[in-house]
């Protein structure tokens, strides 16, 4: 039987898998078919060469929803809220992207105003009635839902998160009125408090509903047809998977459901390799993502945005992404200076030296000028290394530098960008660079990584074998994953332990219960972690403390407050003496251990030079240097390479610039260690 | 200082340098945002931070507040001199708010910090921010009283750290005179925390490139900045273009205060001529020097280069005129508190009119151009007083590409409101509405962004004071389009029945809307309506689809279309009816 893991991106849909009984793997890609995606996944199954029928565990990740969400291509839902709050999820916070643009526009409500309704009622913060339910007003909005014809309703009421009875009662009342209609609640999505977050979520998993319900229909049937028996798992942003039932209740869990499978990846293959904290980068063509991966875990946020002020306030993996890739464009700006993107050549037309009509310089031209790039790319294609360097030639001009220099200098430019991106990044978790290796992700990342790392004074820098389907592969090794949550606030000293055991018994007790529902069988396997939502009474941010496991005594409380003033310190640079600490929220997380595939065998062999395929000269520092071209896949973890030097894999390439050093450690990982 | 001005360096090192200075402002503001513990800092985002040269020239501010861009420069200027250049040491942190040296409004504090590599001075950094409450006669400093002395307690320029030590003396006083003096040790941490990034960075960049070369960068970057200035004013037709707006008044007397404006656009360079200003007036409105000079600024920099780095080059090309005695160049003792909101937004509007007479084809509608802060006491049922604070935006201008956004904070700032169910957990009180206004933005082939219409009921009452404006007129439009409507403030009694209490009431009869520790009894609730952004073009031009759209969105009242936008809806089918519409319309 195999495990396969097949994530679907925007281009591409990328396979891996593995057999249970060999350990044996295989890897495909095919195109991404847009008008239904599922066709694609039937087609990566097949290019692989797997049986359908021999699949025990399918993990797929899907930008479905991701997608349906950013073009708004879902059909009209409705949303029903408090009397005065029917503009949250339009006004948000009232503030502005760009500064000082002042043509600047906001992205489009979720739900159209001419489909957001509102009842009187009223829900004070303790959760009591102030204003009971308008039943008639109700009645109402549900008969012009009815007559509108919407298909799915978000109901989120002011301080819902207290007590969902009025939005259970108003659900009632619509269901009555609309019996085949999705209603989803907003006491029920993310029962915590900050009404724009837990409104915007709620209507965001309305929206996607019927799209997901589709996909999902769709994506069975056609295994089924196709013989499929094994279970068919989907990636959550979270980093974990669910069940496709499960997939179709909550598509605001699957936003980031193709970047996790990246992350996972990452923090399986440094655990593996003994690394406790690394920095997770994937460089594309037309972008640069980047997240903290710390004890093999990808650092999780509430605070995410899906937009500019529409937030997905479900727990997430904290990813970045910024603009730069190896489509970015070198140009100069209006007051002389050199730039490096954000503009993209994308795909098409791509670099100058793809030939499909660019003409402005991208990253790629200049790494194909340097020497760093093979002109053939492994003989898959014939690059126009002429083409690119006219259109180096016209930018030197303009700056007054040699073409070589402006090649060199866009790419130090380039790279230092993602320095400072992945700066910020750190800086607002309060980590320390210093603390971290660099791992890099994607097709042009390890062109770069050396560069990257050694601006930010970071010695170690790792690069994983099947880089090109890292998202398939890092499916492969998630865990049945459920994060569930709920609001007490108390300040630690006031709060009512008998309450806060019977809440974490509750969702300990209901995350067990989900994840059987799921297909785990094992359920004294299942692992549970428990954590509280805390911050200083007063403030306004939370940050996430670990809890100990077993019923909670005041004698426990000392510890937790200790706990919450490290983890306050080391995300936000301070803590306090002078404010007490509160409990905001409690949370559990209940993970289903599954297997992880097996490492990757390697070749050994005694001779330094048998991976050696030829030489080139690439310039590094102004000046041509005869380097040393390796084939990364017969590279052993006896080889022992000095930079400067190139490795060269079927789908990426890696530059070891001078005082750099590389090996192979036992994972199939390039380890180099940077001179700084 | 400047002696290594003549050390060349290549582009590339210079791009480089750029992105550093860049991380390192960007780098203070997320340090201070993250360690702050006042909620007006932390989660309204009221601050900003920058980095100076060894000559106090800027050479980096990270995006936050507009209003603050150049005012920044003013106060740090004032306390390096203040404390004497001599006196300054590694170590040091120096402390101003005062109005009339360098200040704005007294809560905007502002922190200088030294920065030196190798014992020799490279630079400063600078982080200011509003604390919510530094005394006086009113929560928040909202006394609208006539003398300064009632806006809170007045920082010359001291130092609040020496050599790397709290200054407990200084730091006590400041304690005693607060309403809420559970934040100051708090605030004074993370601006320092955000000093220490900036600090850091750049003396790693010195470490890493050598000091020449930084400091070589330091005047190359404001260089560049000038350049891209001046290439974009060589875009505007040369010529001479005025304007005029108003604040409603000044909350002491009945009469309209004047803004007005000249700008003579040369080759590259702009003078900004606020003669013919009104002079300096009784209440609470007036603006020292730095505000004013950091909204021209921050004004033209919407039009002119918004994407250059924020460094001295932005201000080169760029005169002010500003005639003494006027309520734009405040002395004392004239009471400053609506500087920053009330009287920056003036200024913009006006900037932003005269420019719409040389480039119609880019200048949008007027903001709404007000901030609608407003700061409350509060009670509850155990008799306990807390205060709070929020900002109910309006909306922008119509632009020539598109409709203007909806309730979003004023080009000044950039700040966030509070949540209600924020307020509503920490406060003894109940938001009731914060939703968008009907027909509250100026018709427009582009129009407007909607306002809102705010409402908080006080459990316990309390008492409130608030900075606003566009009660007589709404925000005017631009290239044809037409003005907003008017704000107005309303007391809504426990029983339902209500009062306009700002504005316009119900008869016709204007009401000063600058409220001084109004009081609200228990279970009443304020009320505050906001105006949307003026309209850009002939409203008659807009798509006909498009008005639907708007009526169908509730956007846009039947009424209006008809009206404003000569589109004829049918209320029952709410299709337009395509005759009648032809018929208004020509």
């Amino acid at each position: 039987m195999w495990r396969v893991g097949i994530d679907v991106g925007g281009t591409f849909t990328d396979l891996f898998a593995w057999e249970e009984k060999t350990g044996r793997q295989v890897t495909a890609k095919v195109l991404t078919t847009k008008q239904d995606r599922s066709i694609a996944v039937l087609e990566s199954i097949e290019k692989a060469g797997i049986e359908i029928s021999d699949i025990s565990y399918l993990m797929h990740g899907t930008t479905t929803a991701t997608n349906a969400l950013i073009e708004r291509s879902y059909p009209d839902a409705a949303f029903i809220t408090t009397e005065g709050f029917r503009d949250t999820i339009e006004i948000g916070r009232q503030h502005r992207q760009h500064l000082y643009d002042p043509y600047q526009t906001k992205p489009k409500p979720i739900i159209k105003r001419r489909h957001r309704h509102t009842v009187p009622e009223r829900t004070n913060v303790r959760g009591e009635t102030e204003r009971p339910l308008d039943v008639a007003a109700a009645r109402e909005v549900a008969e012009r839902i009815k007559a509108a014809g919407i298909p799915s309703v978000a109901i989120g009421f002011i301080n819902a998160y207290a007590s969902g009875r009025h939005e259970e009662q108003m659900r009632d009342i619509l269901r009555e009125c609309c019996p085949d209609i999705h209603i989803v609640l907003s006491s029920e999505t993310r029962p915590i408090f900050r009404e724009h977050g837990r409104f915007v979520t709620t209507a965001v998993r309305a929206a996607c509903m019927p799209v997901m319900v589709k996909y999902m229909d769709d994506l069975e049937n056609r295994l089924e047809a196709s013989g499929f028996t094994g279970k068919l798992l989907i990636l959550k942003s979270s980093g974990g998977v669910m069940s496709a039932e499960a997939a179709r209740q909550h598509p605001e869990d699957m936003l980031e459901s193709g970047p996790a499978g990246g992350v996972a990846y990452a923090g399986y293959l440094t655990e593996q390799s003994g690394f406790e904290r690394i920095l997770h980068t994937d460089v594309g063509g037309t972008s640069f993502d980047v997240s903290i991966v710390e004890h093999g875990k990808g650092l999780i946020t509430r605070d995410h945005e899906l937009e500019w002020e529409v937030p997905i306030v479900v727990p997430m993996l904290d990813i970045h992404s910024v603009g730069s890739g190896g489509g970015s464009i070198g140009w100069v700006d209006a007051g002389g200076s050199l730039r490096v993107g954000p503009k993209s050549a994308g795909s098409e037309p791509g670099p100058v030296c793809y030939g499909r009509g660019g003409t402005q310089p991208t990253i790629t031209d200049a790494n194909l000028l340097l020497g760093r790039l093979d002109p053939t790319l492994n003989g898959k294609i014939d690059l126009d290394v002429g083409a690119a360097e006219k259109a180096m030639e016209k930018l030197a001009a303009e700056i007054g530098l040699s073409t070589l220099a402006t090649a060199e200098g866009m790419i130090r430019i380039g790279c230092e960008y993602m320095a400072q991106a992945v700066k910020k990044v750190l800086v607002a978790r309060g980590r320390d660079p210093r603390d971290f290796v660099y791992a890099s992700f994607g097709g042009a990342g390890a062109l770069a990584a050396c560069f990257v790392a050694r601006s930010m004074n970071i010695p170690k820098v790792i690069v994983p074998p099947h880089a090109g389907v890292a998202s398939a592969f890092g499916a492969t090794v998630m865990d049945l994953r459920q994060d569930i949550e709920q609001f007490y606030y108390a300040p630690v000293k006031d709060a009512d332990l008998d309450r806060v055991n019977a809440i974490l018994n509750d969702l300990e007790a209901r995350a067990r219960k989900e994840l059987i529902q799921q297909g785990f069988a094992d359920e004294a396997g299942i692992e549970i972690i428990r954590s509280a939502q805390m911050r200083y009474v007063g403030q306004s941010y939370e940050v996430d403390t670990p809890l100990p496991n077993g019923v909670l005594t005041a004698g426990h409380l000392p510890g937790i407050e200790e706990t919450f003033h490290g983890v306050h310190l080391q995300e936000f640079g301070v803590s306090s003496d002078d404010f007490a600490p509160a409990f905001v929220s409690f949370s559990v997380t209940a993970i289903g251990r599954m297997d992880d595939p097996p490492p990757v065998e390697l070749h050994y062999s005694e001779d330094d030079r048998a991976a050696i395929k030829g030489q080139r000269d690439v310039y590094f520092d102004g000046e041509w240097t005869r380097c040393d071209v390796y084939e990364g896949e017969a590279l052993t973890t006896h080889h022992r390479i000095a930079g400067p030097a190139i490795i060269e894999y079927d789908h990426a390439c890696t530059v070891l610039p001078p005082r750099t050093h590389a090996h192979v450690n036992a994972m199939g990982a390039l380890v180099i260690d940077i001179e700084i | 200082m400047s002696q290594h001005s003549d050390i060349d360096i290549d582009p590339i090192t210079f791009e480089v340098m750029r992105s550093i200075f860049e991380f390192a402002s960007d780098r203070m503001a997320t340090v201070l945002q993250r360690s702050s513990f006042s909620p007006i800092l932390a989660d309204m985002l009221d601050f900003s931070n920058a980095i100076y040269d060894a000559d106090l020239q800027l050479l980096s501010q990270a995006a936050n507040c507009p209003v603050h861009l150049a005012a920044m420069k003013f106060s740090a200027e004032e306390a390096v001199k203040g404390v004497g250049p001599q006196n300054v040491h590694e170590g040091d942190v120096l402390v101003l708010n005062d109005p009339y040296r360098g200040g704005t409004h007294i809560n905007d504090i502002t922190f200088t910090k030294p920065i030196f590599y190798k014992g020799q001075l490279i630079g400063y950094g600078v982080s200011r921010g509003h604390w919510m409450d530094l005394g006086g006669g009113g929560a928040g400093g909202q006394a609208f009283s006539t003398h300064i002395a009632a806006e809170g307690l007045r920082l010359p320029p001291l130092k609040i750290y020496s050599g790397g030590r709290l200054n407990e003396d200084l730091l006590a006083i400041i304690l005693n005179n607060s309403r809420t003096p559970h934040f100051i040790k708090g605030d004074v941490q993370a601006h320092l925390g955000a000093l220490l990034a900036a600090e850091q960075e750049l003396q790693r960049a010195c470490d890493r490139y050598g000091v020449d070369v930084v400091q070589a960068a330091m005047k190359k970057i404001q260089a560049y900045t000038e350049k891209m200035v001046r290439e974009s004013i060589r875009t505007i037709p040369n010529g001479t273009y005025e304007a005029e707006d108003y604040a409603d008044t000044d909350g002491i007397t009945q009469s309209r205060v004047k803004v007005k404006v000249r700008l003579e656009i040369g080759d590259d360079s702009i003078k900004v001529d606020f003669t013919g200003t009104d002079p300096i007036c009784q209440g609470a409105i007036n603006s020292p020097k730095a505000n004013t000079m950091s909204a021209a600024l921050y004004s033209l920099q919407f039009f002119l280069a918004p994407d250059a780095p924020q460094n001295q080059g932005l201000f080169k090309p760029i005169e002010v005129i500003l005639p003494e005695g006027c309520w734009l160049n405040a002395t004392w003792p004239a009471p400053t508190i609506g500087c920053t909101t009330l009287t920056a937004s003036k200024i913009t509007s006006a900037i932003w009119q005269a420019l719409a007479k040389a480039i119609p084809e880019r200048v949008t509608g007027s903001t709404c151009a007000d901030a609608n802060w407003f700061v409350a006491s509060c009670v509850d049922d155990q008799g306990r007083a807390d205060v709070f604070s929020d900002l109910p935006a309006g909306g922008w201008g119509g632009t020539p590409y598109s409709d203007g956004m909806n309730v979003t904070m004023d080009p000044l700032g950039n700040c966030m409101n509070m949540a209600a169910e924020t307020a509503e957990l920490f406060f003894p009180i109940a938001y009731e509405a914060f939703e968008l206004r009907q027909d509250s933005a100026g018709a427009g082939r582009h129009r407007g962004g909607l306002g809102s219409i705010f409402k908080v009921r006080f459990f316990g009452g309390g008492e409130l004071g608030m900075e606003t404006s566009r009660t007589l007129a709404g925000s005017p439009g631009a290239a044809g389009g037409l003005a907003s409507a008017v704000q107005r403030s309303s007391h809504i009694r426990a029983d339902g029945t209500s009062q306009v209490i700002g504005g316009i009431d119900d008869d016709g009869n204007w009401q000063n809307p600058l409220l001084a520790s109004h009081k609200f009894g228990p279970g009443e609730t304020f009320m505050f309506e906001s105006t949307g952004g003026g309209g850009w073009g002939d409203p008659r031009q807009r798509a006909v689809q498009d008005v639907l759209e708007d009526v169908l969105d509730e956007y846009v009242s039947i009424d209006a279309a008809k009206a404003l936008y000569g589109v004829v809806i049918d209320p029952a089918t709410l299709t337009v009816d395509e005759a009648a519409t032809a018929a208004l319309r020509g």
